[in-house]
């Protein structure tokens, strides 16, 4: 009875003993979890598809980080801010999960960025909303994509230089706030040259059909027609604008255009001599960008498209801001992403420490005609490309 | 007599009922991966049972849910962040910012019946989705209202529960879900449920017994507006956030499809049809992105071969458990 007392205390003790041991060994094996939020079924499940393959792109470039595995788990916003934000929450609650990056909404990135600043993560994200570095900017919260501002900016002021007779400029907006934005930047821009804005149409959120905006302004008479709108409502916009015959009374310019792959979906006939703002070309010749399209074609068999390139880039710095840190503390990562210089798709990339804004270009696209194409994703020639982004002090951002 | 009377049985089973119901409110944090999945699926199970009180009880069918929803959120938001409600005055707000505007669309819509009445549903639910969208200032837009505080339980400056713990939340939800559940099962017991049930029944026989269809209506439209805005309130509070699509014609179609789902004339399938819809949206789409037309055809599989929904299907197989205890279908319609 006492020997087998014996072994049992001794066993226990053995236990007790390696426990510490097998413990470190479980968290020295944990894998770190990196959160890609991407909408991969829904309305946007075209957009995350790419942005997915751009993640997953980043994350096979390290293996291991801090000597831990690296995983990587999808989130599927659903094209729903609601979801985005309940399912950002339990991966916070149960998971403990702190690094993000994605989002195809705006609505669904300024919503979770708050979610994620009180959990004390980090989050990257490549939409277009200006508040996400303007007044609803945050320490934990970073953005990839060029503003409203310089979307507007370098398109605009290379496309007046380009064409110095065209002094009747007309636009076509949607009416919610990103609308706005761009129209209000316009504006400011036709007044500093001296072009006069001869007319403006609003449209819905919601709207397909342009012709009556269209009709308008034809009978406007203006030089340039502004496309302020983007995803299918611009590639809706400009096809019926062709339809209408507009590209043989004016120049088109297309402010904020997805990239390759709605310039696939329109094709050369629609695109060719349109004018056309992007974050980012394939054939742009930066060392990054020469990598990235190589590692796209051999992996995906496909050139880079924007959503591929925006979230390979930001999921890429954001591993190398947790190296630097030497981390995994949320506030130390941030840390480090402030001030960091990389290389980018669109050359030397700079993240602005005032309010987590990456400074990078903006390009200026013009369509090309078939027979100059040199393959079929040869859609459009770069015109030029630039950086224009307003002063921190008047962003309305409250980190600095 | 009184065994034949299907609302005494129905009473009888009314207490098995909230006893079915405690039991999963207890269960179910405990069966899914977290607690704000839970929380949601009780918010829409709200949401639905509202919707239940129109459709499966009175049968209207209404498309404008998704505006009391929306102004429940909205206006449990606003009155949070510009006036520092708490909890309980931002909800009894939702509720009668909802009430009053199943007021106004109710006192309009019922004027018409049948395919007008729908189409008028659909009219203010994209009346009050611009009005929305427009008003940025207040509603953030397109950008949704952001910054929506989750207040604690307090009693002069005490704090009784920290609502921020998502645990602490979904009991705090489902004690709500419970009351307002058998305040519900009592309306729908009483006169004025069986009236209801006249009208769905024969709305020209009910008026001609005496019944003030109108009056009887209107109520019932105020009644679903309340809950259905406590519904909205809960779900701003749960993600910090009023989203606009919480106002949109596609949020009025998910609580339809998730009443429908569950089993209409059944309380206790609301929340069947929510559990089933979130948790369905979840799984499926992990599976394709196209998911939505695979929840298209689940709602066809159900309409064409459950009329009673998961509810009447969960019934007929008790039926067939236990041939001796059956419910009939008066009964069960009562539940």
């Amino acid at each position: 009875m006492q020997r087998r007392t014996l072994l049992k205390a001794g066993l226990a003790l053995g236990a007790l003993g390696s426990l510490p041991f097998g413990a470190y060994r479980a968290f020295a094996e944990q894998p770190l979890t990196f959160y890609g939020l991407k909408s991969m079924s829904g309305p946007f499940a075209s957009y995350g598809k790419y942005a997915d393959m751009g993640s997953r792109l980043a994350i096979a470039e390290h293996p291991q980080l801090l000597g831990r595995p690296l995983k990587y788990k999808v989130i599927d916003t659903e094209g729903n801010a609601g979801k985005a934000v309940r399912k950002v929450q339990e991966a916070i609650g149960q998971d403990g999960a702190r690094f993000f990056q994605g989002c195809t909404l705006s609505s669904s990135a300024l919503a979770v960025s708050k979610e994620i600043h009180k959990a004390g993560g980090v989050f990257m994200t490549p939409v277009g909303a200006d508040e996400i570095t303007g007044k609803d900017c945050n320490s934990s919260t970073f953005r990839w994509s060029v503003p409203t501002y310089g979307a507007i900016r370098e398109t605009l002021v290379p496309m007046i230089k380009l064409l110095p007779d065209a002094k009747r400029w007309y636009t076509i907006t949607p009416q919610y706030v990103f609308g706005d934005a761009l129209l209000d930047n316009a504006r400011k821009v036709f007044a500093e040259k001296g072009i006069e804005h001869i007319g403006n149409s609003y449209h819905s959120l919601q709207e397909q059909e342009f012709s009556g905006y269209l009709t308008n302004a034809i009978a406007a008479k203006p030089d340039v027609l502004v496309l302020l709108n983007f995803g299918s409502q611009s590639s809706n916009a400009l096809r019926q604008a062709v339809n209408f015959g507009i590209k043989e009374r004016m120049k088109v310019l297309l402010v904020w255009s997805a990239g390759l792959d709605q310039f696939q979906e329109l094709g050369s006939d629609v695109l060719e001599g349109v004018y056309l703002g992007a974050q980012y070309w394939h054939q742009v010749d930066t060392p990054l960008n020469r990598e990235l399209v190589a590692a796209t074609r051999k992996v995906y068999g496909i050139n880079p498209n924007y959503p591929l390139a925006a979230d390979y880039i930001g999921t890429r710095v954001m591993l190398e801001a947790i190296v630097k840190a030497g981390s995994l503390d949320g506030a130390a990562v941030s840390q480090a992403l402030q001030d960091m210089r990389f290389q980018g798709p669109t050359g030397e990339e700079l993240i602005r420490p005032g309010d987590h804004q990456v400074l990078k270009d903006y390009y200026l696209l013009r369509g090309k005609p078939q027979a100059q194409m040199r393959d079929e994703d040869d859609l459009a020639e770069v015109l030029s490309a630039g950086r224009s982004f307003v002063e921190v002090d008047h962003t309305g951002c409250a980190l600095a | 007599m009184t065994d034949k009377n299907p609302l005494a049985v129905a009473k009888g089973h009314g207490h098995a009922l909230l006893l079915l119901l405690i039991v999963s409110l207890i269960g179910l944090p405990l069966i899914l991966p977290s607690a704000t999945l839970a929380t949601e699926i009780l918010i829409f199970g709200l949401a639905a049972l509202a919707c239940n009180l129109l459709l499966g009880y009175t049968g209207l069918l209404s498309f404008g849910q998704g505006i009391f929803f929306g102004a429940g959120a909205y206006g449990a938001a606003l009155l949070m962040i510009h006036l520092h409600w708490g909890m309980l005055g931002a909800l009894v707000g939702a509720a009668l910012f909802g009430a009053l505007l199943a007021l106004l669309v109710g006192a309009l819509a019922i004027r018409r019946k049948g395919i007008y009445f729908v189409m008028l549903t659909l009219a203010f639910s994209q009346m009050a989705y611009f009005l929305a969208y427009t008003l940025s200032g207040w509603t953030g837009g397109d950008n949704g209202l952001l910054d929506v505080p989750r207040p604690n339980i307090e009693i002069a400056g005490h704090v009784l529960v920290d609502l921020a713990d998502p645990r602490h939340f979904y009991a705090f939800v489902a004690l709500l879900f419970l009351l307002i559940f058998a305040g519900a099962l009592r309306v729908i017991r009483s006169p004025f449920g069986s009236t209801l049930m006249a009208i769905r029944e024969n709305e020209t026989r009910a008026a001609a017994i005496g019944y003030d269809i109108r009056h009887f209506k209107i109520l019932v439209f105020m009644l679903s507006g309340a809950i259905t805005g406590i519904a909205g309130a809960l779900y701003a509070m749960l993600l910090h956030f009023a989203p606009l699509s919480n106002i949109d014609l596609m949020m009025s179609e998910n609580i339809l499809i998730m009443t429908i789902v569950g089993g209409t004339g059944s309380l206790f399938g609301s929340l069947l049809g929510a559990g089933a819809i979130v948790m369905l949206g979840d799984v499926l789409s992990e599976l394709w992105p196209r998911w939505l037309m695979l929840l298209g055809v689940i709602l066809i599989l159900v309409v064409v071969f459950m009329r009673g929904g998961l509810w009447g299907g969960l019934a007929d197989l008790v039926k067939r458990l236990q041939p001796s205890r059956a419910l009939d279908a008066k009964t069960k319609e009562t539940l």
